[in-house]
């Protein structure tokens, strides 16, 4: 038996995802609207994901939100979901940090990332994978492990 | 009863496996089927029916993980607006 490293050449590696029932997020946004759009999601997000399959874009986002918490592999941390942002390099979806969060990435050494959205009639989900800068002995916090 | 709104506010919208009106108030409510898409409702119901606003420290998988943990943060938070 073996147990294989979380890392590749030094460099550490984090992955997270998640899964959206479409119908939460129809729902939430039936119960609680702009409140909802509000709390979740950037004006540069909702921006995106206006017109045809609006409710599915934005399920996706929360899934790529809630996939990046779990790379964070921190139960404790706040996580302020504004703060966790996905953008577009043209038909590629790109992660963009802020505030608290983007220094918790800088402290756990996130070099980059790569995301990956998708969904279905009924469900979105989002993949993503974070490369860290190799840590050296004594710079690493206990979130880096 | 806080802890008893509470509850109501997780059976309408924690889309959970079990009533959470009979569940233990320690009893990991991601285990009984929370998501942390529901705790989103959850957490915006919370705020209507007790008139406060999570701010962005308290927003912690911790603080929807039980009944206890989401009473002792909105008591705080009820205690704040006092």
């Amino acid at each position: 038996m073996i147990t294989l490293p979380g890392e590749v050449d030094g460099h550490r590696v984090r992955v997270g995802c998640d899964v959206v029932a479409i119908e939460d997020v129809q729902d939430s946004l039936a119960a609680f609207g702009d409140r909802y759009l509000r709390k979740v999601f950037t004006a540069s997000e909702i921006n995106d994901c206006r017109g045809r399959n609006r409710v599915h874009r934005l399920a996706a986002r929360f899934a790529a939100k809630e996939a990046v918490i779990k790379a964070f592999a921190e139960p404790d941390m706040p996580f302020p979901w504004r703060e966790i942002e996905v953008t577009r390099d043209g038909p590629l979806p790109l992660l963009r940090l802020s505030g608290t969060l983007a220094e918790q990435a800088q402290h756990q050494g996130w070099a980059s990332s790569s995301l990956s959205l998708s969904h279905a009639d009924c469900h979105a989900m989002a993949v993503v994978l974070v490369v860290c800068s190799p840590v050296n002995d004594g710079e690493a916090g206990a979130g880096a492990r | 009863m806080m802890q008893d709104q509470i509850r109501d506010v997780l059976a309408t919208h924690g889309r959970m496996a079990v009533d959470p009106r009979e569940v233990d108030e320690q009893a990991d409510l991601y285990e009984l089927g929370l998501t942390s898409h529901a705790s989103v409702d959850v957490m915006l119901a919370l705020e209507d029916a007790f008139d406060i606003e999570f701010p962005d420290e308290v927003l912690k998988k911790s603080t929807f993980a039980s009944v206890h943990n989401i009473e002792q943060v909105v008591e705080g938070l009820v205690k704040a607006v006092a």
